[in-house]
């Protein structure tokens, strides 16, 4: 990346939000050497007195001790612990709304309706969510592409750690729909799909045809099959191009199971269309029942938001609650929890999604997997993100404790070897904890100050009510 | 009693056509010929000319015949020939007439969208242009001259707009450009559409149909070029988008909050590589002006000249922000009517009032800088010779709401006079 666009737009962040804490020092990116802290590279057993040298947007070693140049800037980590930037597997929030009206939109994609203004991406970045997959929401039969962005940047541009991604897609019924009409609208899609590329493929063949001044009257088969090979990849309609993508299986994808019974219907779909290899399941909190066709495929799964699943017995009225990430971890596959931003408990956080899978009985360090180099896994970027390895990108966070401790902050945030957050600088979250007599007033705040927002619906909020004026 | 009534409300309506042909009549002439486009010296005690140089003229003089400026300069530079008429207006102060990018009140209120589709290629505001309508004989109370006619922002692209002055007899003696711009709003109304739709959706749509233009334009162009032998087939709906690629006339944006200012730099300007007017940058859009900045871009802020930022509890005069990070393309527009448009010096003085401190900058953000935003310096926006005499006669400062515009000229033609109707600006 760029790394002068990547200072702008981390001033510029400043700017949009006088009062949140981004700074940037130098305008090129430093070599850093984070030492003395406890360092968790999730890859590997963590060292307990170690340092992390970034050199050009990049991690270049890990160690219990590292030789770093003499122009480094060196950071004491003394008493904290640095850790790789967290990853959100799954989100549609960044959005202005999660999925559109009609259902089938493959050649859509969230670049275009990303909005780097919103709190959202501010209080990700100061809760250690350095890469976040901003997906179409489940409401949705075949959407569009998604993209992986770090939480600060003035446009999605400066914002994307990696675009297209993968593509969306649902078998549960969108709303309105029935599963019948569901797997109808699918199976229409493909056909329609493959009946546009075969015209294609014919008129190709024609035109080949007719440049070599050849006779034209070949059988509609024959030139449909000879035409393939002739269609070059500007031939391709725009509509098409992603859906065509996804069928050769050259695309990852997103798939999402609301709902156990629909399980054995996204392998199929999956199949059929030839996606399989390349499919991510997302969950519902109920999907769980179908562990073993889940097993079977093998497929990773990003969890719901909501871990507990409970269920009344439909007789007794008993209450039955299951941990769903267990279930998940103890038939060995791969997964990624995601955040349940609505919520205003500990879910909204991935650290206590996290810790609460310890709690459950899962081990630590698949606790931590889930949050960093599982997602970076599934989302083909398992070379780049998601744990502390020399020649991965520098999305380094410098924590005040354990990841899983609840008193644990972040105090610094680098994104590809930029520093873009600093505890120190976060007038919000110091607002928070400043005592009443202080200047910065935490509940007393008079108007004039800036004070922290609600956390809920903070999509909606951003946008005033529609104009009245043309 | 019901014929009473009947004949009663009969008389009404024929008193009240009755009346409207006296002010019609009682307001100025309307005529096209050369006693209505007088040769005349108008003294002043101040000129505004908003030219290149900002020059400012102290006991001025400027000379108007055939509908143009023949020269401005101080009185005692100025020599006056002969068969000029002299008028002095003592105190008064002469401005450019002012100009307004974002207008609705030239055309007719009632076809202002079209809500069929999403993207309109094929329509022409030039189609609705109504000469002396009442918004408009308003309008020049105010001394506003020239506008940007758009369509309504209720679709992603709404049509294209017209340049034209606010005085006229005809829509051929009116206009100045037709096509004067391409309106399009990317978000914050199109969203009603009668299926929800999204931003995604939204700018997917319109991207596809800006592409099928280019296409079309490319091809005419390579044909041009001699690089293809055989015209491409002509194409009414994207005939008009030849000249807008080419840079003839921008196109005039209804911008809004942050992520939809954002795509309009992302997307016309750095995709397409358009001319972009933002007409309508308010809300928190001033956080984007170093994109604008790097790009040499204009800012057009209105109807809302401030924004009360709820996250941090800020007042923010978006006129204001965007100087202060060094914009100087900076604009003011009313959005007629929304803001009636009579009352553009009133925007201007209100984002002054928000800490737009600069009150030279914001006259010339309602009068030279909206006219070269959209191309029309050449004729009017400022007074200079060989220009179109287009222009007020204030009392004062225009941005001082204790002024009036006692006189306004259009193309040498006294289009308002305070003396024979006053309206209530």
């Amino acid at each position: 990346m760029n790394q002068r666009r990547l200072h702008r737009s981390a001033t510029m962040a400043l700017m949009l939000s006088a009062a949140i804490a981004v700074f940037v020092s130098a305008a090129q990116a430093q070599t850093v050497l984070l030492e003395n802290g406890k360092i968790i590279p999730v890859n590997g057993e963590p060292i307990e007195k170690g340092s992390v040298l970034i050199k050009n947007g990049r991690i270049e070693a890990v160690g219990a001790s590292v030789d770093a140049p003499f122009d480094a800037k060196v950071i004491d980590c003394e008493g904290k612990v640095i850790f790789p930037g967290m990853i959100d597997a799954h989100t549609w929030r960044g959005l202005d709304v999660p999925n559109e009206s009609p259902g089938v939109t493959p050649f859509l994609n969230v670049y275009d309706a990303i909005d780097p203004s919103q709190l959202f991406f501010e209080d990700s970045l100061r809760d250690g969510v350095l890469s976040i997959h901003v997906s179409p929401g489940n409401n949705t039969i075949i959407d569009g592409l998604t993209r992986v962005v770090h939480p600060i940047g003035l446009t999605p541009e400066q914002m994307t750690t990696a675009p297209d991604v993968a593509m969306k897609l649902s078998v549960t019924p969108k709303t309105g729909y029935d599963r019948m009409r569901q797997m109808a609208e699918f199976r229409e899609a493909f056909r329609k799909l493959d009946e546009e590329m075969a015209q294609l493929a014919e008129k190709k063949y024609e035109d080949k045809l007719r440049e070599d001044e050849k006779d034209l009257t070949v059988p509609p088969e024959e030139a449909r099959e000879k035409g393939k090979e002739l269609i070059e990849p500007k031939d391709i309609p725009d509509k098409n191009r992603n859906l065509l993508m996804l069928s050769q299986g050259k695309l990852r994808n997103f798939v999402y199971c609301g709902a156990a019974m629909d399980v054995p219907a996204a392998i199929r779909t999956a199949k059929q269309y030839g996606f399989f290899d390349q499919s991510v399941f997302v969950l519902g909190s109920e999907t769980f029942k179908a562990i073993d066709a889940l097993k079977d495929a093998g497929r990773p799964v990003v969890l719901d938001g909501n871990l507990v699943h409970t269920e009344a017995d439909a007789l007794t009225g008993e209450e039955e609650e299951t941990f769903v990430p267990k279930v998940i971890d103890d038939a060995g596959l791969k997964f990624a929890l995601q955040r349940q931003w609505g919520s205003t408990l500990g879910e909204r956080y991935l650290w206590y999604q996290a810790a609460r899978c310890v709690r459950e009985g899962i081990s630590r360090d698949h606790a931590l997997k889930s949050i960093t180099l599982w997602p970076a896994e599934m989302l083909g970027l398992g070379d780049r993100l998601g744990s502390l390895e020399k020649g991965k990108d520098a999305n380094v966070l410098v924590l005040s404790g354990d990841p899983l401790k609840m008193t644990t902050w972040v105090e610094l945030g680098f994104v590809q070897g930029e520093k873009v957050y600093d505890k120190a600088e976060d007038i919000r979250l110091n607002r928070l904890f400043a005592a009443p007599e202080d200047e910065l007033g935490p509940s007393t705040a008079p108007v004039s100050q800036p004070v922290e927002e609600g956390h809920t619906e903070v999509h909606q909020g951003e946008y005033e009510e529609p104009e009245t004026d043309q | 009693m019901s014929a009473f009534v009947r004949r009663s409300w009969v008389a009404r309506m024929l008193m009240a056509s009755l009346m409207l042909t006296v002010v019609a009549q009682g307001s100025v002439p309307a005529d096209g010929d050369a006693a209505a486009r007088p040769k005349l010296a108008i003294k002043a005690a101040k000129i505004l000319t908003m030219d290149d140089d900002d020059t400012v003229i102290n006991n001025g003089v400027m000379l108007i015949a055939d509908g143009k400026i023949v020269a401005v300069g101080k009185q005692s530079k100025v020599d006056i020939p002969a068969g000029f008429d002299v008028i002095d207006h003592g105190d008064d102060w002469i401005l450019p007439g002012l100009v307004d990018c974002h207008n609705h009140i030239a055309g007719s209120l009632f076809d202002l969208n079209d809500g069929v589709y999403l993207t309109n290629p094929g329509l022409r505001t030039v189609d609705v242009v109504t000469p002396r309508n009442e918004n408009l004989e308003n309008c020049l109370s105010g001394g506003v001259t020239s506008v940007l006619l758009i369509p309504g922002s209720g679709n992603n692209m709404s049509g294209f707009g017209t340049t034209t002055k606010t005085f006229g007899n005809s829509t051929e003696e009116m206009v100045i450009k037709a096509p004067g711009s391409l309106k399009i709003a990317q978000a914050g109304n199109p969203e009603r559409y009668w299926y929800r739709v999204g931003r995604r959706f939204m700018n997917w749509n319109l991207r596809q149909t800006l592409e099928k233009a280019k296409l079309y334009h490319d091809g005419w162009t390579a044909y041009q070029k001699g690089e293809i032998a055989e015209p491409p087939t002509f194409d009414i709906v994207w005939s008009d988008f030849r000249d807008l690629f080419d840079g003839q006339f921008p196109v005039s944006v209804h911008t809004q909050i942050y992520q939809v200012y954002m795509t309009t730099i992302t997307m016309l300007r750095d995709h397409f590589g358009l001319d972009v007017v933002t007409d309508h940058s308010t809300f928190d859009s001033y956080k984007l002006a170093s994109l604008i900045k790097e790009r040499d871009m204009y800012a057009i802020v209105g109807p809302r000249v401030f924004h009360f930022d709820s996250r941090d509890r800020t007042i923010n005069g978006c006129a204001a922000r965007f100087a202060e990070q060094g914009i100087e393309r900076l604009g003011i527009n009313t959005d007629a009517p929304v803001i009636p448009q009579e009352d553009l010096s009133y925007q201007a003085t209100m984002a002054c009032w928000y800490g737009w401190n600069d009150h030279y900058a914001a006259i010339k953000g309602i009068t030279r800088i909206p006219a070269e935003s959209l191309g029309i310096i050449d004729r009017v926006g400022s007074l200079e010779a060989g220009k179109d005499a287009d222009f007020g006669l204030w009392t004062g400062s225009p941005i001082d709401p204790r002024s009036v515009c006692k006189k306004t000229f259009v193309d040498g033609r006294i289009a308002y006079d305070v003396e024979v109707k006053r309206r209530t600006r």
